[in-house]
């Protein structure tokens, strides 16, 4: 509940922010419309950005894996000695 | 197969901050260069700064819509 009250206030915020800069026409009226769209693209940036981290720093545990693997094997192994069937490899 | 991982997640970051400095320079930086200044051959005109970005998310709403429908008519199909 207070994460969607922050969300929404800087919302409120940003509006005020750009139809002031509308309305007192500080900078010309053509790129004063450009703000929001502005915001859309640097958004799809920083989610394309966060991604792409996420992409490059997945973290991967070779050992770990190898180690699941012989657990699976050793399992298996135990359950077909009392006659459970684990079906095939 | 991890290395490419890694390289897809590279180009992903290296296009998403160039995109970025390259729009925030197109739009927040030059309205402050004068008009006749040699930077300005390289940024096309103002209004494509609006006209890009709204064309490119219309392609891509309507692309994931295709896409949800494609999925939910196979996923009905597979049902019946």
């Amino acid at each position: 509940m207070k994460h969607i009250i922050k969300i929404s206030s800087l919302l409120v915020a940003i509006m005020a922010f750009w139809i002031g800069l509308l309305e007192t026409s500080i900078v010309p009226r053509s790129n004063a419309w450009l703000l929001p769209i502005y915001l859309i693209v640097s958004l799809g940036c920083y989610g394309l950005l966060m991604v792409g981290v996420g992409l490059m720093r997945f973290p991967t545990c070779p050992q770990e894996a190898g180690l699941l693997q012989k657990d699976i094997v050793e399992a298996k192994e135990f359950l077909k000695q009392r006659g459970v069937d684990v079906g095939s490899d | 197969m991890e290395l490419a991982d890694r390289a897809v997640g590279f180009i992903l970051s290296v296009i998403s901050i160039s995109v970025f400095t390259y729009y925030t320079f197109w739009v927040i930086i030059l309205p402050f260069v004068e008009t006749d200044h040699f930077i300005h051959k390289y940024f096309l005109p103002r209004e494509f700064a609006m006209l890009i970005p709204v064309f490119a998310g219309v392609a891509l709403l309507s692309l994931l819509c295709i896409f949800i429908g494609i999925v939910m008519l196979k996923s009905k199909k597979k049902k019946a």
